[in-house]
C-alpha cells in the first residue's frame, strides 16, 4: 500500500505558459522571434484600429552583441501611434499573464492580449531582462516602466518608473529576448509584407538587426469601419456558456444589513419615522409603483416574515425555498434558523419568483442573444418544447442541455450579425494587390457573412494574373483577421479548397503568375493549433471559401479566354506573316509569273477582323 | 525509217507527258496565284485516301478513291503549314519536271530545307507527295520523283532516252546480260521497238538471271522482268507502257505462296496505297505461276505455311479481287494443303527445268486464261 499523498497545488497562469509555452508559438529562437513580432505589431494594430487611428507602427529588431552567432540575444521594439496604456494598467498589463482589454465578441487580431505577455515572459526566460514600456495617452506625458513578472505570483515587479514629457501618444514596448534571426528573418519580412498588404491603412517601418529597413507606407486612407461589441448568437452557445448567462441574469436575494434598511426606509419616505409591520406594508402599497427592484424584494420578505425593520435587523435570510413555498431565516436573538410559510396567493409570492428563478425563457432569448424577437422566441419554446414562461432559475441540468441542443438545433433563428466584424472591404483589398504585385489582371470578392457553430463570419478573396507576379503559382496568401499566416499552410482549409480547383477548367496552365489572397474575418477563427497558423476546414468555411474562389475563377477564365484569344490571333497573324509570302513566291513561279500576287493587304485586312 | 517516225512519235508523247504535268501544276499555281491578288486565301480540294474513301472498281479491275474530298484552306490555320508544304513541293516538282531532274522522296525531304519549308520527318513529307499525286491524279514519276528500289529488265527492246545529257540516245536492252536496272531514265525513255511478243514478270533476281543465261529471251521473245520481290511503282509503270505501248502481253512468275499471289494481283490490279493512281495497272496481266495446284501436279518440294501466311490468305480472302477464278481458286487450295513451295523448288528436277518444261506448259496454258 502506498502511503504517497499527492499534492495538488494550484499553479498561477504564468507557471502554466511558464511551462507550456510551445502551445503559444514560442517553441524554439527561430519561431519565437516571429511570434513576439507578430504578437507586438498586432496588438499595436488592434489598439489603433479601434480607437480609428491611423496607424504607424515601427519595428526594430537588434542584436545585443552582433558578433555572436545566433540564436543570441536581440532587443525587439515595436512602437505604435495608438492610444498608449494608462499609467495605473501598465504593470498590470504588461506584468501578468491574462490580463487584457480584449475581451468580448468582436473581431480583432488577438483574442486577449495574451501572446505579448507570453513573448514578455519568454524574453525574460531567456535574458533575465526586463520588459521597458513607454506609454503616453495624451500626447504630453509619457510613463516609462521597467516591470519583469513574477512567474509564482504572477505579480508585475516594478524595478523603474519615470515620467517625461513628449509631443506625440502612443504606446512603445521593448524585451530583451533570444531569437536566431538568421533563421527567423525571412518569415518576418515576409510577416511585414503580407501584413502591409492587408492592412494598406497602416504605415509599417522595419529596421531588422542587419540595418536593412523595410518600410512600406499606407496607401489607402480610410479604417476600415470599427467592429462592434455584440451578444452572442444562439448557435454558438454551450452548456455552461447559458448557465453563466442565467447567474448574470438572476437578481440576487439583496442582503438585509443596516445600510439596505436605510435605503428601504427612506425610499418608502420612512427615514425619519418608525412604523410597525401593517403600516409599514400599506405604506409601500402606495409608493409600490416607484419602488425599485431591491426595494420592492425586501419588502416582499417583510410581508411573509410579518417583522418590521427593527425586527428585520435581527435576523438573517437564509434560503427562499420558492417551490415548497417556504422562507428560512437564522434569528440571532434565539441563534437558531426558522422557517415561514409563504402564501401563493399573495402578490408577494411573485414578487420573490421573479427573482429568484429568474427571467421567463422567452425574455432571456429575446434580451441575451443577439437577433432574436418575441415571436422568434415563442416559436422556439414551442420547438424545444419548453412553456414561453418557463423560468430560466428553475431550469434542471437534463433541461439545460436540452435547451442547448435545441439553440443549436433552430433553424429559424436569423444568421449572426456581423455587425462586430470588420472585413477589409473590396476595394483597399483590390488597391493592396494592385499595388504589390502590378498584375494584368485583378478580381475581388466580399461573401456575405455565414456563421459557423454561431460565429459570424465573412470571407473576402483577390485573385491576381500576370504582371510582376512570378510564375509557379497559384501562391497563397493567407489571412485570418488580418493576421497572415506563414507556417503550417499544408494543413489549412484555404489551401484544400485552391489545390481542390482543376484549373484547367478556368485555362489556367503551367506554371501560371497567379496569386491568391484569401482573408477570412470571424469572431472566433477555428484553428487547428493554438500557434495560429492554420484554420481548420469548417464545412460552412470550406463552403463559403470555394463560392469566393469559383466566383473569381470565373472571372479569370474570363479574362484568360479573352487573353488566349488575342494570343491565338497574335499567333495567327505570324502564321500568316511566315506562310502567305512562301506560298505567293512558289505559286509566282508555278503560274508562271514576273511579279509576286499583292497579299499584303490581306495580311492587314486579317489582323483587323481577329482584333475585333 | 520507220523506226524514227516512231521516234518522233513516240518523243511527242513523251513531250506531252511533260506538258501535262507543267501545265496541271500550272493551272494550280495560277489559281492560287489570283486568289491572293483577289485578297483571298486560297483553298484546294484533296481526294480523301482514308480506309472508308478506298472502294473496288470492277470496271477498272482496281481500287480507287470514292468521292469524298478534304478541304485544305490556307485560312485555316491549322492546315496552312501543309498547304505550305504541298505549294511548295507542287514549285519543286514544277522545276523538276521543267529541268528534267530526277529525285526520291528523300530527296525532296532534305530539298525542302533549302526552302525554309519544315517537314517534320520523312513521313510528313511522304504523305505530302501521296497528297500532291491525289490532286493531281499522277504518280509521282510523272512530277520526277523516283523509288529507290530498283528492279531490272532483259530484252530485245530497244528506247531512247530522254533525260537531259542523253536526250536521243538510243539503247538496246539485250546488250548486256545482268539486264538494266529500271531507274527513271528507263521509266521516262521513249520504248522505240521490239521483237519481243510477250512480257515475263518474274518476282527473283536468280530466275531472272537463270532465264537471262537460258535465253529465255530468245526462245520464247520475250523481255524479261526482275521485279525483286514486290514490283516497284516505276516497274508496274514501265510493265504498263510495255502491254500499251507495245501491244505485249504480260505474264507473271511468282514464288508458289500467298505473297507470290498477290504480288502478280497488285501488278494486274494496282494496291489500295495507291487507289489514287490509275496508271499502274496492267489489268490484261497473267499470273501463271506457281500456282497452289502445280505444287501437287509437280510434286515440288514444299515447306510448311506460317501462321502469319495462313493469315494472310484470310485476309485476301475479304478482297473483292478474290472471290473468282483462278485466283480464289488457287487461294483456297493454299489454304488446305498449308504448304508453299518457291520458284527455285523445280532445281530438284535440274536446273533449267524451269525454263525447259514448265516455262513453255505455261506459257501455251496463258493463251488461254
Amino acid at each position: 500500500m502506498s502511503s504517497i499523498k499527492e499534492q495538488f497545488n494550484q499553479i498561477s497562469p504564468s507557471e502554466f505558459f511558464y511551462s507550456n509555452r510551445d502551445l503559444a508559438g514560442f517553441s524554439n529562437p527561430t519561431r519565437s522571434l516571429y511570434t513576439a513580432v507578430r504578437e507586438f505589431v498586432e496588438n499595436a494594430l488592434d489598439a489603433c484600429d479601434q480607437h480609428g487611428i491611423l496607424p504607424e507602427v515601427h519595428l526594430i529588431i537588434k542584436a545585443v552583441d552582433p558578433d555572436k552567432p545566433d540564436p543570441k540575444s536581440y532587443i525587439l521594439t515595436v512602437k505604435d501611434n495608438g492610444p498608449g496604456v494608462d499609467a495605473e494598467h501598465i504593470p498590470l498589463a504588461f506584468g501578468t499573464v491574462l490580463y487584457g482589454s480584449k475581451f468580448g465578441l468582436k473581431q480583432a487580431r488577438g483574442m486577449f492580449g495574451l501572446g505579448a505577455t507570453m513573448a514578455i515572459l519568454y524574453g525574460q526566460i531567456t535574458t533575465n531582462k526586463p520588459v521597458i514600456v513607454k506609454s503616453s495617452t495624451d500626447g504630453k506625458i509619457q510613463n516609462e516602466f521597467e516591470i519583469l513578472l513574477d512567474i509564482q505570483k504572477n505579480k508585475p515587479v516594478i524595478l523603474k518608473h519615470t515620467t517625461k514629457e513628449i509631443s506625440k501618444n502612443g504606446l512603445s514596448v521593448s524585451i530583451c529576448l533570444e531569437g536566431d534571426y538568421s533563421k527567423a528573418g525571412t518569415k518576418i519580412r515576409d510577416y511585414v509584407y503580407e501584413t502591409s498588404l492587408i492592412t494598406p491603412y497602416a504605415t509599417i517601418t522595419f529596421d531588422d538587426p542587419k540595418e536593412q529597413k523595410f518600410h512600406h507606407s499606407r496607401f489607402v486612407r480610410d479604417i476600415p469601419p470599427p467592429p462592434t461589441i455584440i451578444r452572442p448568437h444562439p448557435h454558438g452557445i454551450d452548456v455552461e456558456r447559458i448557465r453563466r448567462m442565467i447567474v448574470e441574469s438572476q437578481f440576487e436575494i439583496p442582503t438585509i444589513d443596516d445600510s439596505m434598511i436605510e435605503k428601504v426606509r427612506k425610499d418608502l419616505g420612512l427615514s425619519k419615522k418608525s412604523l410597525g409591520f401593517a403600516a409599514t406594508m400599506s405604506k409601500a402599497k402606495t409608493k409600490w409603483k416607484n419602488l425599485s427592484r431591491q426595494v420592492r424584494v425586501v419588502v416582499a420578505l417583510m410581508s411573509f416574515l410579518k417583522m418590521d425593520f427593527e425586527m428585520l435587523r435581527k435576523i438573517k435570510i437564509e434560503d427562499i425555498d420558492v417551490p415548497n413555498k417556504k422562507l428560512y431565516y437564522w434569528d440571532f436573538g434565539d441563534s437558531q434558523s426558522k422557517t415561514v410559510d409563504m402564501d401563493s396567493d399573495s402578490p408577494y409570492y411573485k414578487q420573490l419568483t421573479n427573482t429568484v428563478q429568474g427571467e421567463p425563457l422567452t425574455t432571456f432569448l429575446t434580451k441575451r442573444f443577439q437577433r432574436v424577437g418575441p415571436t422568434t422566441a415563442i416559436k422556439f419554446a414551442e420547438f424545444a418544447g419548453f412553456k414561453p414562461e418557463k423560468r430560466m432559475g428553475t431550469m434542471t441540468n437534463q433541461e439545460l442541455v436540452k435547451l442547448s441542443d435545441s439553440l443549436q438545433k433552430f433553424e429559424e433563428f436569423l444568421s449572426p450579425d456581423p455587425s462586430c466584424l470588420a472585413p477589409l472591404g473590396e476595394e483597399p483589398l483590390e488597391k493592396g494587390i494592385k499595388k504589390f504585385f502590378n498584375p494584368d489582371f485583378t478580381a475581388v470578392v466580399q461573401r456575405p457573412a455565414s456563421a459557423y457553430s454561431g460565429f459570424p463570419f465573412i470571407i473576402e478573396m483577390g485573385i491576381a494574373y500576370g504582371g510582376d507576379i512570378k510564375p509557379g503559382g497559384p501562391h497563397v496568401y493567407r489571412y485570418a483577421n488580418r493576421i497572415p499566416l506563414l507556417y503550417d499552410e499544408g494543413s489549412d482549409v484555404v489551401l484544400k479548397v485552391v489545390n481542390d480547383t482543376d484549373w484547367g477548367r478556368y485555362k489556367v496552365k503551367g506554371e501560371p503568375p497567379f496569386i491568391i489572397v484569401s482573408h477570412i474575418c470571424s469572431t472566433r477563427i477555428p484553428y487547428k493549433t493554438a500557434g495560429k497558423e492554420n484554420v481548420a476546414d469548417r464545412p460552412e468555411i470550406e463552403r463559403e471559401l470555394r463560392l469566393a474562389l469559383q466566383f473569381l475563377s470565373r472571372k479569370l477564365a474570363a479574362y484568360m479566354s479573352k487573353k488566349g484569344q488575342a494570343e491565338m490571333a497574335k499567333k495567327r497573324a505570324n502564321l500568316y506573316a511566315k506562310y502567305v509570302p512562301l506560298i505567293a513566291q512558289f505559286c509566282t513561279e508555278l503560274a508562271g509569273k514576273k511579279k509576286e500576287p499583292n497579299y499584303k493587304k490581306m495580311l492587314e485586312e486579317e489582323a483587323i477582323v481577329e482584333n475585333e | 525509217m520507220k523506226t524514227n517516225e516512231k521516234s518522233q512519235q513516240q518523243n511527242k508523247k513523251s513531250d506531252k507527258k511533260q506538258k501535262d504535268i507543267l501545265e496541271i501544276l500550272k493551272t494550280y499555281g495560277a489559281k492560287i496565284y489570283d486568289d491572293l491578288d483577289n485578297g483571298q486565301f486560297p483553298k484546294f480540294s484533296i481526294p480523301s485516301r482514308s480506309v472508308s474513301n478506298i472502294v473496288y472498281d470492277k470496271k477498272l479491275r482496281q481500287y480507287v478513291l470514292g468521292n469524298s474530298a478534304a478541304i485544305r484552306n490556307s485560312r485555316n490555320s491549322s492546315q496552312l503549314r501543309s498547304f505550305t508544304q504541298l505549294i511548295w513541293l507542287a514549285f519543286f516538282a514544277n522545276r523538276l519536271t521543267q529541268e528534267k531532274k530526277s529525285s526520291t522522296l528523300r530527296d525532296v525531304y532534305y530539298s525542302s530545307q533549302a526552302f525554309a519549308i519544315e517537314f517534320e520527318d520523312q513521313a510528313e513529307s511522304d504523305n505530302i507527295i501521296v497528297d500532291l499525286e491525289a490532286i493531281l491524279s499522277k504518280p509521282r514519276e510523272d512530277f520526277h520523283v523516283f523509288p529507290e528500289e530498283r528492279s531490272s529488265i532483259f530484252g530485245d527492246l530497244n528506247v531512247e532516252y530522254t533525260i537531259p545529257g542523253y536526250e536521243g540516245k538510243t539503247m538496246n536492252l539485250s546488250n548486256h546480260p545482268d539486264g538494266y536496272s529500271i531507274g527513271p531514265s528507263l521509266t521516262s525513255a521513249e520504248l522505240l521497238d521490239t521483237s519481243a511478243e510477250i512480257v515475263i514478270a518474274i518476282e527473283k533476281g536468280g530466275l531472272f538471271t537463270r532465264f537471262v543465261e537460258e535465253q529465255v529471251d530468245k526462245k520464247f521473245k520475250s523481255i524479261i522482268i526482275n521485279t525483286g520481290g514486290q514490283a516497284p511503282r516505276s516497274t508496274r509503270t514501265l510493265l504498263k507502257r510495255l502491254h500499251d505501248e507495245m501491244k505485249l502481253p504480260v505474264i507473271v512468275l511468282t514464288d508458289g505462296d500467298v505473297y507470290g499471289e498477290h504480288i502478280a494481283m497488285v501488278i494486274k490490279s494496282g494496291s489500295a496505297n495507291a487507289a489514287h493512281l490509275r496508271e499502274l495497272t496492267v489489268p490484261d496481266a497473267k499470273w501463271v505461276g506457281v500456282w497452289a495446284t502445280d505444287i501437287e501436279k509437280f510434286k515440288l518440294p514444299t515447306i510448311p505455311m506460317t501462321e502469319s501466311d495462313i493469315k494472310r490468305c484470310y485476309d485476301l480472302q475479304k478482297d473483292p479481287r478474290y472471290q473468282e477464278g483462278i485466283w480464289k481458286k488457287e487461294l483456297d487450295v493454299f489454304l488446305r494443303i498449308k504448304r508453299k513451295a518457291e520458284l527455285e523448288a523445280f532445281s530438284k528436277y535440274g536446273l533449267t527445268n524451269i525454263t525447259d518444261k514448265y516455262l513453255p506448259q505455261k506459257l501455251d496454258l496463258a493463251k488461254s486464261l
